[in-house]
C-alpha cells in the first residue's frame, strides 16, 4: 500500500486538451482497472479509475463536458473538444470513478482491483497480483457495501 | 502477412460507425502520455488501412499535435482512432471492432513514457518513444511531418 496516497485526499484531473478539468475526494486509495464491454468501447482497452466520493465530484466548467447515459444506472463523462473519458458515476449518486490517467502522476495509485473479468478478450492480461472479479462478483461486492 | 478483410466498429453508443481494413492481426499497445489522457488507460489499437467513417456528423476530431490527430464519438466520447493529418496512417481502437477474432498484443510503444503501476502480462516488442518515431521517420523517408 502507497504511503502517499490516503482516502479522503483531494485529487485533481484534466483531460488532454486541458479544457474538462475536475476535482474530487478519494474513496478508495487505490487504481482499478474495469474490463468491462461498455468501458473497454469507451476507451480502447480498459478504464483504469479511481473511486471518489460522488458528492465531492466538482467540474470546472460543466460545459466542456459531455454526458452520455451509457445504461439505466450510470453516465459517463468526456471532454466535449478532444473526447477523453474523464468520469463514471452511477445515476443514483451512490458511487463516482474518475480516470486515474487524468490525473498528473498515476503512478502513486497501487493497483489493487481488476474487475468485469469475464468480459476481458482472453488476449491480454495485466502482470500482478490483485483481487481479480467477475461482473458478478462485483455487483454483489458493491451492493454489500452499500446496503 | 497482411490482414486482408475489412472489419466493421462502432462506437460505445452506437452513433459512430466505421469500417476499417487492419494491416496485419497485431494490437500495439501505446503508454504515451497523450494516449493514456485520451484513453483512461492505455491506447490499445490495430493499424488500418481504408478507414472510413459512415458518419462524419457523430465524429469530435482533436488535433493533439502537429501532425497527428484523435477521433472520437461527440455523443459518447469514446476514444476511436489516432491517424495522421496528411492521411497516411491510421490506428483504430481495437475494443471498438464488432469482431476481435484473431487480434493478439504485439507491440508496446513509448515504453519509457508508461507509469510503473501497470504492467502487461504478454510477452511484446517495446519500443521507447524515439524507437518509434525513428522507424515512423524511416518508413515516411523524410516526407512531410
Amino acid at each position: 500500500m502507497s504511503a502517499d496516497v490516503a482516502a479522503g485526499e483531494r485529487i485533481e484531473g484534466r483531460c488532454l486538451c486541458g479544457a474538462a478539468r475536475f476535482s474530487a475526494e478519494l474513496h478508495d486509495a487505490f487504481m482499478s482497472a474495469c474490463h468491462c464491454t461498455m468501458c473497454r468501447r469507451w476507451t480502447s482497452g480498459m478504464f483504469m479509475s479511481l473511486a471518489v466520493k460522488p458528492e465531492s465530484l466538482k467540474l470546472e466548467d460543466e460545459s466542456t463536458f459531455g454526458m452520455f447515459a451509457s445504461s439505466a444506472e450510470a453516465e459517463r463523462g468526456f471532454c466535449k473538444t478532444c473526447g477523453s473519458p474523464l468520469f463514471w458515476r452511477a445515476l443514483d449518486g451512490s458511487s463516482a470513478d474518475v480516470s486515474a490517467q487524468a490525473i498528473d502522476d498515476p503512478s502513486r495509485f497501487p493497483f489493487e482491483l481488476e474487475i468485469y473479468m469475464d468480459e476481458k478478450p482472453a488476449n491480454y492480461g495485466f502482470a500482478g497480483q490483485r483481487r481479480r472479479l467477475t461482473g458478478a462478483e462485483w455487483r454483489a461486492a458493491k451492493e454489500a457495501a452499500n446496503g | 502477412m497482411a490482414e486482408a478483410a475489412p472489419r466493421t466498429g462502432r462506437c460505445l453508443c452506437g452513433a459512430l460507425r466505421f469500417s476499417a481494413t487492419p494491416t496485419s492481426l497485431d494490437v500495439d499497445v501505446c503508454h504515451c502520455g497523450m494516449c493514456r489522457r485520451w484513453t483512461g488507460g492505455a491506447f490499445m489499437a490495430a493499424a488500418c488501412e481504408a478507414v472510413a467513417i459512415e458518419n462524419e456528423a457523430a465524429a469530435g476530431v482533436y488535433r493533439s499535435s502537429d501532425y497527428g490527430e484523435r477521433v472520437f464519438c461527440k455523443r459518447c466520447g469514446s476514444s476511436l482512432i489516432w491517424r495522421m493529418q496528411d492521411g497516411s496512417s491510421a490506428h483504430v481502437s481495437v475494443s471498438a471492432l464488432d469482431d476481435l477474432s484473431g487480434f493478439a498484443l504485439a507491440q508496446e510503444i513509448f515504453i519509457d513514457e508508461k507509469p510503473a503501476f501497470y504492467d502487461f502480462a504478454n510477452e511484446t516488442r517495446k519500443l521507447t518513444g524515439a524507437d518509434f518515431v525513428a522507424m515512423f521517420a524511416s518508413a515516411e523517408d523524410g516526407s512531410g511531418q
